[in-house]
């Protein structure tokens, strides 16, 4: 039996209850192998270092969303992020241990409010998902009007949305986009990429309704494309392009009211 | 009116010029700078004086200083706007607009009166 390789890892330590004022960085020993990821660091902490380190997580298969951390500095999934890619440009098989400095830096998603050690509050990220009402307006098939037809849609029309129907609401464009952290009024990457799927789907009929929420300086403009958002999706959604074609949809909404003379909210198009 | 207008901005406009701007920038500007930068001072490229001048003085004159001169100047203003708001500089208000936009103005009124008085 071989040693396990081991390095050093640094995780910030936040916990206003204990009267801390600032996060500070502890620095722990792990063993990795080259299937250890990020969040199996954390669960080896937490159970053989510091049980009172607190972090999310659920699926360990990239479909919840919850463990979004900053891993050097780069919003990653923990579960879908390895030690063995930060390690392995010091020297295959080495034994980090005998240099202390640390491999990982993992830390709380950028730009939301910590609550403690790397739990962040998604609520300002779920606010402004709700705002762009993510789910289908169809007038005519509330439950009361029976004779609405089933929603039907052919490949074609899926097709049309289906890549910005892959998000699965871990916030990383979010921590990764310079204008939500400058402006945390700005709809941001996700929220603009669900309306865009909305608006693209066959079957929806309430691209007014969000159109208000796009229009606006908080909405699609104030993307000046940096596109990083697009860089840390681990879902391949590509964000960036959802908000930029919204300036097109969102040019051509205020031309419409321009020249129609009714405000976007009134429009029934 | 009050209807028309509300909730109504200038981005989309600023931006519609920029992407404009940016295609002409990728495009029209380096071969312009190919042409007489390289091409015809090396005399590859073979136009008289007098041609050049008559084509300028004509619309096309004035087609060239939007898409070479215009379009560009408001693509730069752009991006050096928000380049600015990056950096916190004049953060949320009018002013960098107003000196940014107001020089693409001030380069693009340039450009149509050295084409009207050529
Ligand atoms: S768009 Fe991508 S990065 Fe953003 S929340 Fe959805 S899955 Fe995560
Ligand atoms: S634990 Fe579910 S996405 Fe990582």
């Amino acid at each position: 039996m071989t040693q396990p390789r081991t390095c050093y890892v640094d995780i910030s330590r936040y916990d206003p209850e204990r009267g801390d004022q600032y996060p500070t960085m502890q620095r722990v020993q792990v063993p990795y192998d080259d299937s250890t990821s990020v969040l199996d660091v954390l669960q080896y902490v937490k159970e053989q270092v510091d049980s009172s380190l607190s972090y999310r997580w659920s699926c360990r298969m990239a479909i919840c969303g919850s463990c979004g951390v900053m891993v050097n500095g780069i919003p990653k999934l923990g579960c879908k992020d390895f030690v063995r890619d930060y390690v392995a440009h010091k020297g295959v098989g080495r034994d980090h241990a005998a240099n202390d400095a640390p491999a990982l830096t993992i830390e709380p998603l950028a730009h939301f409010t910590g609550e403690r050690d790397l739990v962040v509050n998604m609520d300002e990220f779920l606010t402004h998902l709700e705002a762009v009402k993510p789910y289908i307006i169809d007038p005519a098939s509330r439950p009361n009007n029976p004779s609405a037809a089933t929603h039907s849609q052919t490949p074609a029309q899926l097709a049309r949305y289906q890549q910005f129907a892959n998000c699965i609401n871990c916030g990383l464009c979010y921590a990764a986009c310079p204008q939500f952290g400058l402006n945390p009024e700005f709809v941001g990457p996700a929220a603009i990429a669900l309306a865009h799927r909305y608006n693209l789907d066959s079957r929806d009929h309430g691209k007014h309704e969000r159109m208000q929420v796009l229009n606006t300086h908080d909405g699609v403009w104030s993307c000046t494309f940096v596109g990083f958002c697009s860089d840390v999706c681990p879902k391949g959604v590509d964000p960036a392009a959802a908000v930029n074609q919204g300036k097109v949809e969102s040019a051509k909404s205020m031309l419409i009211q321009l020249f129609k003379g009714s405000s976007i909210g009134d429009s029934r198009s | 009116m009050k209807q028309r207008i509300k909730g109504l901005h200038l981005e989309p406009l600023w931006w519609g010029l920029f992407s404009a701007g940016g295609v002409c920038f990728a495009v029209l500007v380096p071969s312009v700078v190919l042409v007489f930068g390289l091409l015809w001072p090396l005399g590859v490229v073979d136009v008289s004086f007098t041609t050049l001048q008559s084509w300028y003085q004509s619309l096309w004159g004035l087609v060239f200083t939007a898409v070479v001169i215009s379009l560009p100047a408001f693509h730069a203003a752009h991006r050096i706007r928000h380049g600015l708001h990056d950096m916190k500089i004049g953060y949320g208000g009018s002013t960098t607009a107003f000196v940014c936009y107001g020089s693409a103005m001030v380069v693009t009124a340039l450009g149509v009166i050295a084409w009207w008085s050529a």
